[in-house]
């Protein structure tokens, strides 16, 4: 009984101790455990609790493969590979948002570096209406020269409410961007229950506190789809190879996803069902034949003999 | 003659640095500092010198500091502004000349007291008009008729008979709270603390006027003459002292270093520059108001402190057809009030068709970057490869092209004609690129390849 009490009084002074530590009252620290639980329930069943929000992309595979989509009160971490990639691992993250955002909108946050808005180009209001419907009344953007200033707003904007998501956009590894500041960015996002992306250009993976870490690039766009099929040599519904390289549910496996800017949907990419909506007309003229194109050559270029090899330009093989 | 006479240049400019910086100082008696030609200052202490215990007390603190400081001034008071100049230079006592004894004091004194032009001055000594006393006893017609208006106008305004309003070099705040020291303040933290004081005075005054402020300056008075001014302004109308001292917290980290402590501070001043109607909201029962703008504000108003203007924008659109013109962003300055808008579900059942922008890439190059296209369809066709940043693309699809003609009643008529492609390489990178100029127009330049953006 004795030996009991004094345990106790132990257990209580060590649980004032790291209350201390984490700078909170002791009697909170019974939310921290029963969410430990919450954790190894999940790790058990390989299911996620469902009070907190999910951002569901709407491709079941995809969203099943994160345990229910991307977590909405958490550091994301979105990877471009290379600097072209920029604009499908922003592109990615803003569809995700548009696709979960409720009906009242608040704005967004996209805070980048002058170095990163100068290699990868500036957030294009007009282009995100168009892919996106996001508004621009939804859209701040903080640009700053150094990459510790980016840093104290992404920190100050994630603990807000106000926002409906925070992007920071950042390039290469640098030494500042270390696990303990994607921890305060984690933490700052779960408790405000707010959406942070950290868009990574050409990094290379590091320790990370996001639960989830993908990295995105270009995969080649769907064809524009017409009543007879689709159209040849056409550029549809931007596609994207999705890597989940980083989650706490399955498995790294690979998606290519597709973007439908008309019907703000995600798909996973499946091969084109060939037949036509509509026969294609029986007696009347049929689209005119492909004729060879014209192609104007620099004189100098062909001096110096910077021909393009001919397998890549069928129409060069039929004149010559 | 005297080989140890040490000879130093006149610098006019430099005398006018300091007489500002007096100047700056001297704010501490009065919001209404003047200067006076290069080696005067004004300052209207109407309803100021009972702050410092009368007008006597006033003028000796004002010359014992400057002395200190290792000026040798002289000062008037006067009830006018031309009897108080007279006064500084020609009175022989304490400077002070009571009301209605302007008249009495003006009378004996020579010409020079009128802050006369030394024109109009010799022409009235060379009519044997040598004092003050003389003119006002003369007629005033034939003055005017000789001399000009501009006599009789210094005349009465000495005498108070035509009001002076003097120009005060700086913006009057409408609302200031300030504190002396008899110890002066060296610690950043310590004026930290003294913003939240000073800002509980000024939210009390302007809840009297139903206000709330949107700049706010703090004046530091450094012991040894220096004022260092710091400015905050806000996005929404505010006036808690909190919110006002996290914006001074912001301004004064990243000041940290330009501001000079120096000796210490022993005046700190808190004024209200330009002031707005506060619209008070009706918070719920947990004590939180249904929209986040006021946390956006802050922020917004923390950032800019801190990081300066330009840091956080806001993309407007602009009706033009140029694409690096159609989007401009802006510095965010103000929280406007949200528009009743269609909701976004309800933008969401539009048919794609309605959007009526054309599809425009993510990411957009301000300055389009040149690409180096080797060959091309002529006349207009898509490029089959081209290099950017030193690397070959290969298109493998590629739409348009989308003429923009450029916009001839904004700029010369130099500017050429633009194709713009939306192309696809064989990995799968969208970009947009123009062709400026066109092929087969003899006499013009070959045409020019860009990149403009890059789309997901």
């Amino acid at each position: 009984m004795a030996t009991s009490a004094l345990a106790q009084e132990t257990v209580f002074a060590l649980r004032r101790k790291i209350a201390k530590i984490e700078g909170r009252l002791a009697e909170h620290l019974g939310e921290v455990e029963e969410d430990a639980t919450g954790e190894a329930l999940l790790r058990r069943h390989g299911l996620v609790r469902r009070e907190r929000g999910f951002l569901a992309t709407g491709a079941e595979r995809f969203d099943a493969a994160l345990g229910g989509g991307l977590p909405e009160a958490a550091l994301t971490e979105v990877h471009g590979p290379a600097t072209r990639d920029a604009a499908a691992a922003a592109g990615f993250a803003l569809a995700v948002m548009s696709v979960s955002l409720g009906p009242v909108a608040a704005p967004m946050l996209w805070i980048g570096t002058s170095e990163v808005f100068r290699e990868a180009g500036f957030p294009y209001a007009p282009g995100m209406l168009s892919l996106y419907n996001i508004d621009t009344a939804e859209l701040m953007v903080a640009q700053t020269p150094k990459l510790a200033d980016a840093l104290w707003i992404a920190e100050e904007a994630a603990r807000l409410k106000g926002f409906s998501a925070v992007l920071l956009e950042i390039r290469g590894n640098p030494s500042h961007l270390d696990l303990a500041t994607t921890r305060r960015l984690h933490f700052r996002a779960r408790e405000a229950g707010r959406p942070v992306f950290l868009l990574r250009q050409a990094a290379r993976p590091e320790p990370t506190a996001a639960p989830v870490r993908l990295v995105v690039s270009s995969a080649p766009s769907g064809l524009r789809r017409t009543f007879s099929g689709p159209l040849a040599g056409s550029i549809g519904p931007p596609g994207f190879t999705i890597a989940i390289s980083k989650n706490r549910t399955s498995p790294p496996t690979q998606f290519t996803l597709e973007w439908n800017p008309h019907e703000h949907s995600f798909k996973e990419r499946r091969a084109e069902n060939p037949v036509p909506m509509v026969p294609v007309s029986q007696h009347g003229t049929h689209i005119a034949q492909k004729t060879g194109t014209v192609l104007a050559f620099r004189p100098e270029e062909l001096a110096a003999g910077h021909q393009p090899p001919g397998e890549e330009l069928p129409v060069h093989r039929r004149l010559g | 003659m005297y080989p140890s006479i040490e000879i130093i240049e006149a610098e006019p400019a430099a005398d006018l640095r300091l007489l500002e910086s007096l100047a700056d100082w001297c704010d501490r008696y009065t919001p209404l500092v003047a200067l006076d030609g290069v080696d005067g200052l004004f300052l209207d202490i109407s309803g100021c010198a009972h702050l410092f215990g009368g007008e006597k007390a006033l003028l000796d603190d004002l010359l014992a500091r400057l002395f200190q400081q290792g000026f040798d001034a002289r000062a008037g008071l006067a009830s006018t502004a031309g009897a108080a100049w007279a006064a500084a230079r020609f009175s022989s006592g304490s400077g002070i000349l009571p009301e209605g004894q302007e008249k009495r004091f003006m009378e004996p004194l020579p010409l020079s007291a009128l802050r006369l032009d030394p024109g109009v001055r010799a022409g009235l000594e060379s009519v044997g008009l040598r004092s003050v006393g003389s003119i006002m006893a003369a007629s005033r017609a034939p003055l005017v008729r000789r001399f000009g208006a501009v006599l009789l106008v210094r005349l009465d305004q000495a005498l108070g008979r035509i009001e002076e309003a003097i120009s005060p070099r700086l913006p009057v705040a409408s609302l200031s709270v300030e504190r002396h020291f008899a110890e002066p303040i060296v610690l950043i933290e310590d004026i930290e603390r003294l913003v939240l004081m000073l800002s509980a005075g000024l939210k009390r005054d302007l809840e009297r006027r139903g206000e709330g402020a949107r700049t706010l300056e703090l004046c530091l008075f450094r012991v040894d003459g220096a004022v260092s001014r710091v400015a905050v302004s806000a996005s929404m109308p505010i006036r808690e002292p909190r919110l006002i001292g996290k914006l001074f917290h912001e301004r004064l980290a990243a000041l940290e270093t330009s501001i000079e402590v120096g000796y210490g501070f022993d005046l700190v001043r808190l004024s209200a520059f330009s002031t707005t109607l506060f619209e008070t909201e009706q918070g719920d029962l947990t004590g939180e108001t249904a929209s986040n703008d006021e946390d956006i504000a802050l922020f917004a108003d923390r950032v800019r402190a801190r990081l300066g203007r330009n840091t956080l924008l806001k993309p407007m659109l602009v009706e033009s057809h140029l694409p690096e013109r159609a989007a401009s962003l802006l510095p965010f300055d103000e929280m406007r009030p949200k528009r009743v808008e269609p909701s976004r579900s309800d933008r969401k059942n539009l048919p794609a068709s309605c959007n009526s922008f054309p599809e425009r890439p993510l990411r957009l190059f301000i300055r389009p970057e040149p690409i180096h296209v080797p060959m091309t369809e002529v006349p207009e066709g898509a490029p089959p490869h081209f290099h950017w940043r030193r690397a070959l693309h290969r298109v493998a699809r590629a739409e348009g092209p989308e003429r923009i003609a450029p916009e001839w009643w904004r700029q010369e008529n130099n500017a050429e004609t633009r194709d713009y492609f939306r192309v696809e390489d064989s990995n799968g990178h969208r970009y947009w690129l123009y062709r400026e100029g066109l092929y087969g127009v003899p006499g013009s330049n070959p045409p020019r390849w860009y990149m403009q953006g890059f789309s997901a």
